[in-house]
């Protein structure tokens, strides 16, 4: 009897680990400080449900090569993936699960949350960073009288006050990442002087890079590059600390830049006067549907994309969320103001991240091109429409 | 006679000064390393102020996303296996193209040598696809397989022309005295083949070591990117700065410089054996 | 030797080499190649005809306009126009030059450090020295007077900065072989040279450079061979850039590729390269298959 007892105990304390205490895997891009900004978000869900969570971290591009061989054998290294890019989700439609019963479509910003294939909803979203406009320090402004324009030539004029400051090196500071942010200030002329739907009609080809429309832009960005308002294109962060020390003016960045500086609060922000649409990258998860915990995962997915999951992530600061039911309260106060810049404004996603392939890493080529020889603009949009299959 | 010495003395001069001039790059990386940003930004020639301070290498070496100590780990698990197991099966390869005779000897060593000739860019995909089949992708083994079979070429050539210049002589005498061809190759060719072998493991160790394109393709997972891999990620991706840039690049060279430190003679003659003879 | 034996030393000393490289080296390649010759399952030459349209291996505008981007192909054929008569002078000049010198090895080794290190890092190092701010070059050319900025980043200068960089990285190469060849060479026939009275720059001529071909053809051929691989460089100093003003052939393999997906068009460039790979080792091959 006592026996019996014994073996009845150890099944369940074999049945149940696999049962209540399933692990699901999360893989997302974020390392260091982001991946810092991303963990309480997890614990606060295994704390809510009892469902333990492990993170690791693939980038991007890795995955784009991996995730197909391992669907094609039914098999998917997480529960849940964080990947960018509607076009990898259309084509890989069939491996992944419909959200719809955990995620409520209505709950979010216009635009934010993907377009369903064949009715039903393969990605879910998360918080995201947005692209304002131009950062600059407001001690900095304070200090020489400078401030917002409210019109093209108003920017203009404040370039050139900029540019006759001593010590000032350029106005604008250029960061190169591995090409962006160059993308992302192009990114934001075309929207500001071509409207929300040049960019939409730019990624999905509808309207050449030599056409007209687009050239007489960048046409604009070129005047300001052969003025020299722009730097030369430098390492992003070197430049973020000689923009901070006050050797350039206005820094174009995404809104993650409020937890890179010393003092948030002395920061501030404007877009191009007449800008109706920004860039707002939110993060995009899936589920494949070979997820050994299937449920759970979808629950994950619910709780990501919902209030909860979503507020927590916001009141870390540096993501703006897509959930129109977190309450603006939660931001940190820099953040809360970028959040207020999506109000009235499109969001759009990112153009080369959407696009991919091998046009990606030409447009961030080409644009270093551009700035070091703006002369160059019409080879630089033949080569673009080139890329562009 | 005194002139002569003066000459002597003025070529000297020049030539060290030729080496000074060819190691500034290598003080600048080192200065760029040692020292904080604040210091570089008007070039670490200016030596007003000067503090040392080896913060860059510690946060190289601990990076919160690509640590070198991790990253230089797994090189090794690749690099070690992947220099003994070739040199192992090229030596023998090379020791049977040397002392025996077999059908379509000569067109299969020609062939062997004309690998020599591929860039790694010709194996690429379907490498990728076979390993991807194997389930080896992002996994050691895959790359020790790539590395020891992309080695085999050169080091059977290598060895092939090493052992042609041994005299059969003791090998006859062995095997007279009744001891198989493998015991032959392994008590007397061998031992005697050591310094070659050295020379060969020296050069395929490093080669390997500082591969990148190979690592690029078969290796993903964060935590299992090998050094190499890790350098470029530091330039642009990752929240970096030049001097944490100059001490990883430090770090990564220190091997590859400590074999050849070792082993100079013998990493010489490796290089050298491609031309004698 | 009896045929059974023949068999068995084929079978435990050769076979094993053979099968990986064939499963691992001539398969994959082979593949390649096949691979160029399909494009969506059928049999033709559109990879072929896509890649000399687009101008990423062969540029016609930069041509006619002289001015970079030339296309990968020509980036590789400047580098070894360049590239290989200077390392090859440098190394044999050095190699003669510091022949006596007093701590003369550790000065060949200095030289030699640029091939022992990792190519990446090599890039990391012509990347930084060219750099605008901290880069020793810029730091030189100011005592002339000259403007600084960054070598790599603009489109007439990115090239020529990577294969100056790379002769300060490959010159070790030439110039070890070369002093190990040096020393090969009988000092008596020097002797009786100078006895007949011939000048230095005679006996250089005469009896050195004669005596060192075979070490000439060895350094060609390698340098020509590194020359066509390049890689690791470009792709941590400059990704081909700007607007593909220093692509090189190895590089816009990976990128069509890994980036654009499409093996078909990355087997083209890969065969091109071993075209001329295997054009160049043919008299290094040859040779090799003459000894005995």
């Amino acid at each position: 009897m006592f026996k019996k007892v014994i073996v009845l105990a150890l099944c369940i304390l074999l049945v149940v680990p696999v049962l209540g205490f399933a692990k699901l895997t999360v893989i997302g891009p974020w390392a260091g400080a982001e991946k810092e900004g991303f963990m309480p978000v997890l614990q606060a869900f295994t704390k809510k449900t009892g469902i333990e969570v492990e993170y690791r971290i693939y980038r991007f591009e890795d995955l784009v090569t991996m995730l197909p061989a391992q669907f094609s054998a039914k098999k998917t290294p997480g529960d849940l993936i964080f990947m960018s890019g509607t076009e990898w989700m259309v084509k890989n439609a069939k491996h992944l699960a419909d959200l719809s019963d955990v995620i409520n479509e209505g709950e979010f910003v216009p635009g934010t949350l993907v377009s369903k294939v064949n009715g039903k909803l393969l990605a879910g979203t998360f918080t995201g960073k947005i692209k304002p406009g131009f950062w600059y320090r407001k001690s900095f402004f304070g200090k020489y009288g400078l401030t917002v324009p409210n019109t093209w030539d108003e920017f203009v004029t404040l370039l050139q006050k900029i540019k006759m400051i001593p010590g000032i090196k350029a106005p604008i500071a250029s960061g190169d990442g591995t090409g962006w942010p160059l993308s992302d200030v192009t990114e934001h002329f075309l929207i500001t002087f071509g409207g929300p739907s040049l960019q939409k009609d730019l990624i999905a080809g509808n309207i050449k890079w030599e056409s007209y429309t687009v050239k007489s832009i960048f046409e604009k960005l070129v005047f300001l590059l052969k003025s020299g308002y722009f730097s030369e294109p430098t390492e992003w962060t070197t430049i973020l600390k000689q923009w901070w020390n006050g050797d350039y003016a206005l820094y174009f960045m995404g809104s993650w830049i409020t937890g890179m500086v010393d003092d948030p609060n002395d920061l501030g922000v404007f877009a191009l006067p007449g800008c109706k649409g920004m860039v707002f990258s939110p993060d995009y998860f899936n589920v494949p549907i070979y997820s050994k915990h299937l449920e759970d995962a979808k629950k994950l997915a619910g709780f990501l994309a919902g209030r909860e999951g979503q507020t927590i992530s916001a009141s870390l600061g540096g993501h703006i969320a897509t959930n129109i039911g977190v309450p603006a309260d939660v931001y940190p106060p820099v953040d809360r103001e970028v959040a207020e810049l999506l109000k009235g404004v499109q969001s759009l996603p990112d153009l080369d991240d959407t696009v991919g392939g091998e046009f990606q890493p030409a447009f961030w080529d080409q644009l270093k091109l551009l700035w070091v020889r703006p002369g160059r603009l019409d080879d630089v949009l033949q080569v673009l429409d080139e890329k562009m299959r | 006679m005194k002139k002569k010495i003066y000459r002597k003395i003025v070529h000297d001069t020049f030539a060290w000064i030729i080496g000074l001039i060819w190691i500034i790059p290598f003080v600048g990386l080192l200065m760029t390393g040692i020292r904080p940003m604040d210091e570089l930004l008007h070039g670490w020639w200016n030596l007003k102020v000067l503090h040392l301070t080896f913060r860059n290498f510690i946060q190289a070496w601990h990076h919160p996303s690509v640590p070198l100590s991790q990253g230089t780990m797994n090189s090794l698990i690749v690099a070690v296996p992947a220099t003994v197991i070739p040199i192992l099966i090229a030596t023998m390869a090379g020791y049977g193209f040397s002392r025996y005779r077999f059908p379509m000897r000569n067109s299969l060593f020609i062939l062997i040598v004309l690998m020599l000739a591929l860039p790694q860019q010709m194996i690429a995909v379907p490498i990728f696809n076979i390993m991807n089949k194997l389930r080896l992708l992002d996994n050691y083994l895959g790359l020790i397989i790539v590395h020891t079979a992309w080695g085999l070429p050169w080091i059977t050539f290598f060895m092939r022309n090493f052992f042609t210049t041994l005299p059969v002589e003791v090998e006859e005498a062995a095997r007279m005295d009744g001891a198989s061809d493998v015991r032959t190759f392994f008590s007397i060719a061998l031992p005697i083949a050591i310094p070659a072998i050295v020379s060969a493991a020296a050069l395929q160790f490093t080669w390997v070591w500082s591969d990148f394109f190979l690592a690029l393709i078969l290796m993903y997972s964060p935590n299992k990117l090998l050094a190499t891999q890790r350098i470029p990620l530091m330039r642009g991706v990752y929240f970096v700065n030049w001097g944490l840039l100059a001490a990883a690049a430090i770090l990564l060279m220190l091997v590859p410089i400590l074999v050849y430190t070792l082993l100079q003679k013998h990493y010489v003659k490796g290089m050298v054996g491609w031309s004698s003879k | 030797m009896n045929r059974r034996a023949k068999f068995s030393h084929f079978g435990i000393f050769v076979l094993p080499a053979l099968v990986l490289i064939c499963v691992f080296v001539l398969y994959p390649c082979l593949r390649t190649i096949s691979l160029s010759f399909f494009s969506g399952g059928k049999l033709t030459f559109s990879n072929y005809v896509d890649v000399l349209k687009s101008r990423d291996v062969v540029n016609p505008q930069g041509f006619s306009r002289g001015e970079f981007p030339l296309g990968a192909l020509f980036d590789n054929l400047i580098w070894i126009v360049i590239h290989l008569p200077l390392t090859i002078l440098l190394g044999l000049i050095l190699a003669v030059y510091l022949r006596n010198v007093k701590g003369g090895s550790i000065i060949k080794s200095i030289i030699f450090l640029g091939m022992v290190m990792p190519m990446i890092t090599g890039g990391v190092m012509i990347r930084f020295i060219f750099d605008k701010d901290i880069g020793v070059v810029n730091a030189f050319l100011k005592l002339f007077g000259f403007v600084p900025k960054t070598w790599t980043a603009y489109p007439e200068t990115a090239l020529f900065s990577l294969i100056f960089g790379s002769i300060w990285l490959w010159t070790g190469f030439s110039m070890i072989l070369y002093a190990a060849g040096l020393e090969t060479i009988p000092k008596d026939l020097y002797e009786a040279a100078q006895l007949d009275g011939a000048s230095r720059t005679r006996m250089f001529f005469s009896i050195t450079i004669p005596l060192l071909k075979p070490i000439t053809i060895v350094v060609v051929t390698m340098t020509l061979l590194w020359e066509l691989k390049i890689f690791d460089i470009v792709y941590v100093a400059t990704m081909g850039g700007p607007g593909g003003a220093s692509n090189v052939l190895a590089l816009q393999m990976y990128i069509y590729a890994f980036k654009g997906l499409d093996f078909g068009k990355s087997s083209v460039v890969a065969v091109f390269i071993t075209l001329f790979t295997l054009m160049v080792s043919i008299p290094m091959a040859r040779s090799a298959g003459e000894r005995r």
